[in-house]
């Protein structure tokens, strides 16, 4: 699969200094940028040490970004990274210092473009007790066994919290569908399916 | 293998593999560290550099002196939950491959701390919301713009809640007329008579 680079991506890669020096320093300020975030600063520094005007620099290194993160999320091959930027017209020697900076980071920046999954709240950690209703003010002596369940979830750095109650037989049908559900996990289906994925 | 002090249940696999890890350090400081891990189950901030201080002659790595900190929270929290008494702890954990000096230091620094940490975890028990306070007020109306001689009392309470955790409160203000706040006390009442032959 190649890559295909609209013209302002072209001419954002355009600016790239053709002394691979720079071109190396200008990726490891782009990986930088995937790995924490914008960094003007390190922008401005670099620009002053090459030579180069800040928006260049700028321009630049997110045009390296895309690159970089385009290919890792499509994980194309060498060759096909090797075509999509010969159409950029640069020298062997930048060529193949970009494609060994795309090939050094490439796990690191999938681990990163994991993370931006959405995610639904998970499972943080389970509070319960078992109490026995004996009286209500509408009617007396009773013997009502409850559980009370409450459940911590995690959501992006988001803690909540759901209270839930019930009777003791229906937290044994609870307990019963759950462990039909990881009894799935030993059916043949399920693992000519995790057989293949591995 | 049923053990009482993992509730009538197996013994998790990490609990056995690090039953090694503690038999590596004398009894003795195994009894201090003991005492550490006490002080943090029961509230108070455990020291973490006595720790380190107390395994760096048994060459322990980090990984392993937070290891031995999770097994021995574990071990103590767990019986203390299932009211184990110490002579089974000691019995049963010199049956998971504890030396007997190991197993009966640790025991004798549960017994002491026992009801304590029985205690604390009573009150670490989910509970929904408490009672922080009620504040109440009683006033007289005397007239309004519906009618010109009212003449009746009036009643605001403010119930203050804490919830759980967060320590968060919650105000519930309510006014009440006479009648109503008879009915509400006389419903309490009952209530409270018979939480008092259950205690």
């Amino acid at each position: 699969m190649l890559l295909v680079l609209s013209a302002e991506q072209k001419a954002h890669l355009g600016c790239l200094p053709q002394g691979t020096a720079a071109v190396a320093e200008l990726g490891r300020l782009a990986v930088e940028l995937l790995r924490r975030g914008a960094a003007p600063r390190a922008c401005e520094a670099a620009a002053r040490k090459l030579n180069i005007d800040v928006d260049a620099v700028q321009r630049a290194v997110e045009g390296l970004t895309y690159l970089l993160t385009e290919s890792s999320k499509l994980m194309i091959s060498e060759i096909d990274f090797q075509d999509s930027i010969h159409v950029l017209g640069f020298s062997d020697e930048l060529n193949k210092l970009l494609l060994q900076l795309y090939l050094d980071n490439r796990k690191e920046i999938r681990s990163i473009l994991n993370e931006l999954a959405p995610k639904l709240p998970s499972y943080h950690s389970l509070e319960w007790r078992l109490d026995v209703q004996l009286a209500s003010r509408s009617l007396r002596q009773q013997i009502k066994p409850v559980v009370t369940i409450k459940l911590h979830l995690n959501q992006n750095e988001d803690q909540t919290a759901q209270v839930l109650q019930t009777d003791p037989s229906t937290l044994l049908h609870l307990i019963q569908q759950l462990e039909q559900a990881l009894g799935e996990m030993k059916t043949n289906h399920c693992r000519r399916i995790v057989r293949n994925m591995k | 293998m049923r053990f009482r002090f993992c509730g009538d249940l197996d013994c998790p696999d990490w609990v056995l593999a690090e039953i090694s890890t503690l038999a590596k350090i004398s009894s003795v400081k195994l009894k201090l560290i003991c005492a550490q891990v006490l002080r943090d189950l029961l509230g108070d901030p455990m020291e973490y550099e006595k720790i380190l201080k107390l395994t760096s002659d048994a060459k322990l790595e980090s990984g392993d002196v937070k290891a031995t900190i999770a097994v021995l929270g574990f071990i103590l929290s767990s019986a203390a939950k299932h009211n184990v008494d110490s002579e089974s702890l000691s019995s049963e954990l010199q049956q998971l491959g504890l030396p007997k000096e190991h197993a009966s230091g640790l025991c004798r620094s549960y017994e002491e701390k026992q009801s304590s940490l029985q205690d604390r975890l009573r009150a670490c028990s989910l509970r929904l919301s408490r009672l922080g306070s009620v504040c109440w007020r009683v006033d007289f109306t005397l007239s309004s713009s519906e009618l010109r001689e009212v003449n009746e009392p009036l009643i605001h309470l403010n119930f203050n809640l804490r919830d759980g955790e967060h320590g968060e409160t919650a105000a519930v203000p309510m006014v009440l007329s006479a009648e109503k706040f008879r009915v509400l006390l006389a419903e309490l009442k009952q209530a409270q008579a018979l939480m008092n032959t259950l205690l």
